[in-house]
């Protein structure tokens, strides 16, 4: 039957809430692990020593393996220890209301992030940073302008502070705040420094 | 769920990040990429994501550039890829730190595997494994996105003999990788510019992934 709509984040959380009791360690260590191998032998997935495949059935199989991992599965929340049910037609239907292209940045730093194809030869966006790797508060602006003044990349991911005005940014404190908003500005600081002030990021 | 309500709700973009561990609970390749696909689905069925942000990690070496986790994003990129117009991105973790020739070679066989099987963005790099202070720089960006760039348009079947090369010229360092240096060792930060010894280091990698097969 198909689905009657896409969920969002709010029906997602109702579904939590009346989802079925699983204890955390059931689920990490019965349930994913037999239900993987059970959607690895009904779908037949067997890698060879290819790093990427050259068999189009097989990562079709891999696709279909993976819809019916989640649609016989759910999804586990550990706040609430309940997992919430979602269908196979919710799962394609929902899957069609996800962006093809985004646009980042603004200005001459604006770019668009479209669905490639396969190997196209459109290269993939260049998103360069620490990637939340620790940084130190001294040098943090300095180290984001060395990614910004890259040609090679699009955009900005940040790295994490250390510190702010000298105090761990502990989480679930004011300096958690202060280290945040200080994160955004110096890495648009960066991004300006070497004129490219409409750097996504 | 209660910040991606705000953010849904502020018509912001919404990137959701994931990292399955190859040898934990899923089991080995097949079944971690089997979770793979099930979880990038749900974030974007469930949770209102635009674009996802994938990693799978090593949970012996804790890095993205193995080749059992090269192959769990490939294949997972793949299948979305063959079915869907998902964006997908990925990030990188690498076991070396920069200013290493190991560094930059395991970033570049990950940005050619991440360009070849068709994801739209990718992110790094946490050089070091992400986990000390500093040791992340510009240069392993400059590797990603010229990687990517050359990787671009080029035949599966030809990527995956250059992918076995280049995997095989830093997989023997896993137990003793090069600790490679902090960014104001390898940078004059004032300046903001690679050393002569970052510089000669990132020719030398040149060197190697031409005798891999690609030409950067």
């Amino acid at each position: 039957m198909v689905a009657p709509r896409a969920l969002d984040i709010y029906e997602s959380f109702d579904r939590f809430a009346s989802g079925k009791k699983v204890r955390e360690d059931t689920w990490d260590y019965v349930t994913i692990p037999t239900n993987a191998l059970a959607m690895k032998e009904k779908y037949n997935i067997n890698f060879d020593n290819k790093i990427i495949p050259e068999d189009d059935d097989l990562a079709d199989r891999l696709f279909l393996a993976g819809v019916e991992m989640l649609a016989c599965t759910g999804f586990y929340n550990t706040n609430l220890g309940r997992a919430l049910s979602v269908s196979e037609e919710e799962i394609l239907e929902g899957i069609k209301k996800a962006p093809k292209k985004i646009k980042m940045g603004r200005g001459n730093e604006r770019v668009a992030c479209k669905a490639r194809k396969g190997n196209s030869t459109r290269k993939p966006i260049i998103q360069g940073g620490p990637t939340g790797a620790p940084v130190s508060e001294e040098i943090f602006p300095n180290m984001m302008q060395s990614y910004a003044q890259e040609a090679a990349v699009d955009t900005l991911v940040s790295g994490i502070l250390n510190t702010v005005s000298g105090r761990p940014a502990t989480t679930n404190t004011p300096w958690e705040i202060k280290a945040t908003l200080a994160e955004i500005r110096y890495v648009r600081e960066a991004c300006s420094m070497v004129g490219r002030p409409g750097m996504g990021i | 769920m209660v910040m991606i309500a705000g953010w849904s709700t502020a018509d912001d973009i919404i990137m959701m990040e994931q990292m399955p561990i190859f040898g934990g609970y899923s089991g080995g390749v097949e079944e971690t990429a089997i979770c793979d696909v099930a979880t990038m689905l749900a974030s974007f069925a469930l949770f209102d994501c635009d674009i996802h942000l994938d990693g799978p990690i090593h949970i012996r070496w804790g890095t993205t550039t193995t080749r059992e986790t090269l192959q769990i994003a490939a294949h997972a990129a793949a299948a979305l890829d063959r079915n869907t117009d998902l964006l997908l991105a990925n990030q990188y973790y690498t076991l070396a730190g920069p200013c290493t020739e190991m560094c930059l070679l395991e970033v570049a066989t990950q940005a050619i595997t991440d360009t070849a099987s068709g994801r739209e963005l990718i992110s790094g790099s946490a050089s070091s494994k992400g986990v000390v202070k500093d040791k992340t720089t510009g240069m392993e960006a400059r590797m990603m996105g010229e990687a990517a760039a050359a990787a671009a348009g080029m035949e599966i079947p030809e990527v995956n003999r250059i992918l076995d090369n280049l995997v095989s010229s830093y997989r023997d360092y896993y137990l003793k990788p090069p600790a490679g240096k902090r960014f104001q060792d390898c940078y004059d930060v004032k300046e903001i510019r690679p050393t002569d010894e970052y510089l000669g280091v990132y020719d030398k990698a040149l060197k190697t992934i031409l005798k891999c097969g690609i030409y950067i």
